[in-house]
């Protein structure tokens, strides 16, 4: 069965965009969880050294610390590597 | 949409399905829960090579490596979900 939502009659164009609206916030639901999965991974490398009892100050300050500089140093590389393919006319 | 329309013992066995399929979705989630648990401690507790027994230190580290990885990804999503609704373009 296709899902063909350019022939939706003028009565199911209500549903289809109800439901558009409806896979446009699960995907967004899903870019979340990938992000908080990738910096969970990442961060833990960096930040967890002898698992212990309890997540310590220092741990969590270090997990915060984290995120906040993958996100800036994936920011400072997409503006470099934009200026170098700006530049050098990539093909 | 033609051939959707189920009578009700059709019904019945569709939601019987329905309940079957979540139930195997369940257990392949814990399953690959697990994994991921394994692959993340095997990396941190896991000390030079392999010996003859897997030690109570050993032991200890994966209990709270669980435990510890789920606080940290508790901790990152509460922290990102800040930075989003904070930032929110």
């Amino acid at each position: 069965m296709a899902f063909d939502l350019s022939s939706a009659s003028a009565s199911g164009n209500a549903e289809t965009s109800e439901l558009q609206r409806m896979i446009a916030v699960e995907q967004q639901k899903a870019q979340f969880e990938a992000q908080v999965h990738t910096f969970t991974d990442v961060c833990w490398d960096k930040c967890m050294d002898k698992p212990s009892s309890k997540l310590d100050s220092r741990t969590a300050t270090c997990l915060a610390s984290c995120v906040e500089r993958f996100i800036d140093t994936t920011l400072t590389i997409t503006n470099r590597f934009t200026h170098m393919a700006q530049k050098g006319g990539m093909h | 949409m033609d051939g959707f329309d189920l009578n009700s013992s059709e019904k019945a066995d569709a939601s019987e399905l329905q309940r079957m399929i979540a139930i195997e979705q369940q257990k392949a989630q814990f399953q690959a829960q697990v994994h991921n648990f394994t692959d993340v401690c095997w990396d941190k507790c896991m000390e030079g090579s392999p010996s003859s027994k897997l030690d109570s230190r050993t032991e200890t580290c994966l209990v709270s490596c669980v435990d510890r990885f789920i606080d940290t990804t508790l901790y990152i999503t509460n922290r990102f979900t800040q930075m989003v609704q904070k930032g929110a373009h």
